[in-house]
């Protein structure tokens, strides 16, 4: 085990309190009657379904791809093409299932990404051990 | 363990050489609306997916043509796709789904589209 | 959160690039899909670019026939540019993302098109390449749908009350292009001439085509830290 992997554990948990549920209660988990209709439909929602909700203006950027952007875009649709998805079930998997947080937080591919992997495991195409030995693997690479 | 079994090849099958939604044509059966149907956007419950935009639920369109027959996205999420609707594009004013738009741009509209059970003449 | 920062150094492999290597490599390894079919995807992708979509606009202004199919039958009038929706890619059904379904936004002087998909980044990748990021974007995705003429004047592009906006919310099967007015001064333009100005912005609907104008409006550019190797084919605006 490397030696800073204490190091990243506290890190971790300092980085996990930013990220909040979509509403922020100062108690979690809140008492059922807490949740009337209005809260309901805002913490099931969709949270791909963003038309219409205000935001400041941005400069508008363009972006260079990363080649493993591209590739995922590949696998994705490779995984598509050969049936193990199709492109609805992507995207209620990499839009709406991933949840608010990471759909918000993490990069657009860093979401196509995450829910290539989540295929194959959810589908019992790879188990998660071999998926998590293959990410172990890889790693050690570059180490 | 048991694992479960998918058919990986169906829509391929299916689709070759003719193309999604292509593929569908002639499956939903007769059209409910038709061009120029006055349609209000049904507030079903969007729990766990829907391509149906909360902002257009309850609002009042035009029906400005009939584009395809498809699974609904809500049915083809879970690679449901034996259940075809037609598929319309509906003109709303932006008056009607924004009340605070001014009314010097009153001729601004909006586009998209809807599976059928998403409308109801209104 | 400055702190949380953390960019990965140059040298340094991020957390998505080994997900990414052991995803592509665990599906080869299950026969999900080839290494083949991921190849012959990736080099798709490399073929295409905004430069279809230009050419289809610029025939139509030149040829009133050609302009009505545009209009009646995006995916035909595809076939004319180059663009086959069906059997172009490795699949022979289509692009599983983008369907088989092009919808060609005709302008008037009193109508102008401009296109988002609020609930991802649908875009007609077949005929306009890739989409650009600010277009994937939340903040874009919320607001054009609803201050459409504020987000159009953020892009430079400020309409008199008198033309009507419309915004195509591109959310299931059809994907769209929009086909702006032929501008004045381009009287006797050759169609790669006309093709020239109609960027890829003009085909979302953010632009205008001008005379004399032939890239998109200059933007800063986020770099990649290990960015795409390739020639971009025949990419351009």
């Amino acid at each position: 085990m490397s030696s800073s992997t204490r190091e990243k554990v506290m890190k971790h948990l300092d980085a996990v309190g930013y990220l909040q549920p979509a509403v922020h209660k100062p108690q979690h988990a809140p008492y059922p009657d807490e949740i009337d209709h209005t809260m309901y439909r805002a913490y099931t929602r969709s949270a791909h379904d963003v038309g219409g909700e205000p935001d400041v203006p941005m400069a508008w950027e363009e972006k260079e791809e990363e080649q493993w952007e591209l590739n995922t875009f590949a696998t994705c649709e490779c995984l598509a093409w050969r049936g193990v998805w199709n492109a609805e079930e992507r995207r209620r998997r990499q839009n709406v299932d991933v949840g608010q947080t990471q759909y918000l937080g993490l990069p657009y591919y860093g979401r196509w990404l995450l829910t290539a992997a989540r295929i194959m495991v959810d589908k019992q195409y790879v188990t998660l051990t071999e998926l998590v030995n293959k990410i172990d693997e890889v790693k050690k690479r570059y180490e | 363990m048991s694992k479960p079994h998918y058919d990986r090849e169906h829509h391929a099958k299916k689709a070759t050489g003719i193309g999604d939604p292509q593929c569908f044509k002639g499956e939903a059966g007769k059209a409910k609306f038709k061009v120029g149907d006055r349609v209000r956007i049904r507030n079903l419950p969007d729990v766990f997916y829907t391509r149906c935009q909360v902002y257009t639920r309850g609002a009042v369109g035009t029906v400005t043509e009939l584009v395809y027959e498809s699974p609904a996205a809500e049915d083809e999420a879970w690679d449901n796709t034996d259940k075809p609707e037609w598929f319309y594009s509906v003109v709303f004013r932006q008056k009607e789904l924004w009340p605070e738009y001014p009314d010097l741009y009153a001729e601004d509209t909006l586009e998209s589209e809807f599976s059928e059970r998403w409308l109801e003449p209104a | 959160m400055s702190e949380h920062k953390a960019a990965p150094m140059v040298d340094e492999v991020s957390d998505f690039e080994v997900l990414e290597m052991a995803v592509r490599e665990l599906a080869i390894e299950k026969g999900l899909f080839s290494a083949d079919d991921h190849r012959r995807w990736t080099e798709y992708i490399h073929t295409l670019g905004p430069l279809p979509a230009a050419r289809l606009v610029a025939k139509a202004w030149l040829d009133p026939e050609y302009r009505k199919l545009a209009v009646k039958d995006g995916v035909k009038a595809s076939l004319e540019v180059g663009v086959d929706w069906i059997n172009d890619m490795p699949t022979h059904f289509g692009t599983p993302s983008d369907y088989c379904n092009l919808r060609v936004l005709e302008d008037t002087p009193k109508v102008k098109h401009v296109v988002v998909c609020t609930l991802c980044s649908c875009y007609p990748r077949p005929i306009l390449g890739q989409s650009p990021e600010w277009y994937r974007t939340p903040n874009y995705r919320r607001r054009l749908v609803r201050w459409p003429r504020q987000v159009l004047a953020e892009f430079g592009l400020q309409l008199p009350a008198d033309v009507e906006i419309r915004v195509a919310d591109s959310n299931q099967k059809t994907r769209y292009i929009v086909m702006p007015v032929r501008p004045e001064g381009t009287e006797g333009w050759s169609e790669e001439q006309l093709a020239e100005i109609v960027t890829r912005d003009c085909l979302i609907g953010v632009a205008v085509p001008r005379p004399g104008v032939t890239a998109n409006a200059l933007r800063p550019i986020h770099p990649a830290v290990h960015p795409v190797q390739h020639d971009h084919g025949h990419d351009h605006g």
